[in-house]
């Protein structure tokens, strides 16, 4: 896989170059701001880019640089890496696109399964969501819904945070060391007590319609 | 990176340097003398530092919110990034002698844990020395994620426009410390904010009124004020708080 980075600290830059290296994927390049990397892609693809949100062109670039990205090459996964994993930024991201994109904690992608496991999901074309901000989601959905999630069973609730973080059947059935028959049945009943109507045929599909679940107010926002 | 002056630790609004008026310097000469020279009958006079005035204090205010606001950037752009590099070295390190030594694998992840910790202690502390989202996002986001945070069912409306980072400081910290105290009987509670003729106006309804007190230490400092409406039980909070 092709790589390119945009990260204006030049320790985490260092840093996450290495582990890049570790990884065995190719590094196309890396800039300190967006515009640089824009210019560094014109010569050389990339499959997956990855992104500071807070960088040059301020104050969060990263975001700006993401839709010149997408509007450009709409096949290019997307990365964003912060120092926070806040839920505004998650609706920023998703209104820049709602496959091969991903948002992650900084010192979360430290190790060198983590880091491929995400940019392989990005790659195929899936949604990469922290978990510890799927959990929150999950944990602290917005007003009147949290009676509803209150009402899942144990097991379902594990099942929608994987679905939160965006993972798949499989990846689901594969963190929780059961069947994807069992976490089929597990998706259809959570569909049912949250009275959601899901086209489970599309994964990011299915995430988007949990996440508008989880964040949606009566009626802003 | 910025570096911060040295400050006195609490730096709550009237703590911010004090206005010395050339009116009140009582002694007759202009220069200091040094406290090495003093003999018996030469004690340095005392001199009382009169209470700023309200403009002085409104500067001292709008200067304790940028304050916070550079501190909070410092904890981001420095301590912060340096320890999440340092997750990534790790996470080398952990790939690079994984073949040798495999036991050492579950202490480095703990490694890596014990970082992630103090990045949320860090990320804690610079959220209430002043909100991230606040600085990057503006009231509304921020506003938001309080509302989340709080038991109770609230719904937040916010115009997407900024407005003047102190007294969106002020007013997010007023409102904060009202949510956290709701429990979850407060089913029905509404956060309004507008801007009205050169003022931050956001109105609280359905909100236990005797909250309007401590909103008003958060606001009169730049020159708010606190209108309440609903007696004593559960009424409205209006604050405004005047902005460039």
């Amino acid at each position: 896989m092709r790589v390119a980075l945009a990260e204006d600290g030049a320790l985490f830059r260092e840093g996450l170059l290495m582990l890049l290296q570790a990884t065995g994927h190719d590094i196309v390049g890396a800039t300190a701001d967006g515009d640089s990397l824009l210019d560094l892609l014109a010569t050389e693809p990339c499959d997956v880019a990855i992104l500071d949100i807070r960088m040059p062109p301020e104050p969060d670039g990263g975001l700006i640089t993401a839709e010149r990205l997408r509007a450009k090459y709409p096949d290019m996964g997307l990365l964003f890496l912060s120092h926070y994993a806040e839920s505004h930024y998650l609706m920023r991201i998703l209104n820049i696109g709602t496959d091969a994109i991903g948002y992650r904690l900084k010192e979360k992608v430290g190790s060198v399964e983590v880091l491929s496991d995400t940019l392989d999901r990005i790659r195929d074309g899936e949604i990469v969501i922290e978990p510890s901000l799927a959990k929150r989601l999950v944990e602290r959905p917005r007003g009147e819904k949290k009676g509803l999630v209150a009402s899942l069973s144990e097991r379902e609730t594990d099942v929608l945070k994987l679905m939160a973080e965006g993972r798949s059947n499989n990846g689901i059935a594969g963190q929780l060391f059961v069947t994807p028959k069992a976490v089929e049945k597990h998706i259809a009943n959570i569909f049912g007590k949250l009275g959601l109507h899901a086209d489970t045929s599309e994964n990011h599909r299915r995430v988007l319609a949990v996440l508008a679940f989880l964040r949606s107010q009566r009626d802003d926002d | 990176m910025i570096v911060e002056p040295a400050h006195r630790p609490g730096g709550a609004p009237g703590a911010g340097p004090r206005s010395e008026r050339p009116e009140v310097s009582v002694g007759t000469d202009p220069v200091p003398r040094p406290v090495a020279a003093v003999v018996p009958d030469a004690v340095p006079p005392t001199v009382r530092l009169l209470s700023p005035g309200p403009d002085e204090l409104l500067r001292a205010n709008k200067a304790h919110w940028a304050r916070r606001r550079r501190l909070e950037r410092q904890l981001h752009d420095g301590a912060s990034l340096r320890i999440s590099a340092l997750a990534l070295r790790i996470g080398v390190m952990r790939h690079r002698i994984a073949q040798a030594s495999p036991d050492l694998d579950d202490t480095i992840d703990e490694l890596q844990e014990q970082l992630h910790a103090v990045l949320q202690e860090l990320r804690d502390v610079a959220g209430r020395i002043y909100p991230t989202l606040l600085d990057e996002a503006g009231l509304g986001p921020a506003l938001r994620e309080a509302a989340d945070r709080s038991e109770a069912v609230i719904r937040v409306v916010a115009p997407e426009g900024r407005f003047d980072p102190a007294a969106e400081g002020a007013a997010y910290f007023a409102v904060s410390d009202v949510l956290s105290g709701l429990g979850a009987a407060y089913r029905d509670v509404t956060i309004t904010v507008t801007a009205e003729d050169g003022a931050l106006v956001v109105v609280l309804d359905e909100v236990p009124v005797d909250a309007g007190g401590r909103m008003l230490d958060e606001v009169a400092g730049l020159g708010g004020t606190i209108d309440v409406t609903g007696g004593t039980g559960v009424g409205t909070i209006t604050a405004r708080i005047p902005c460039a």
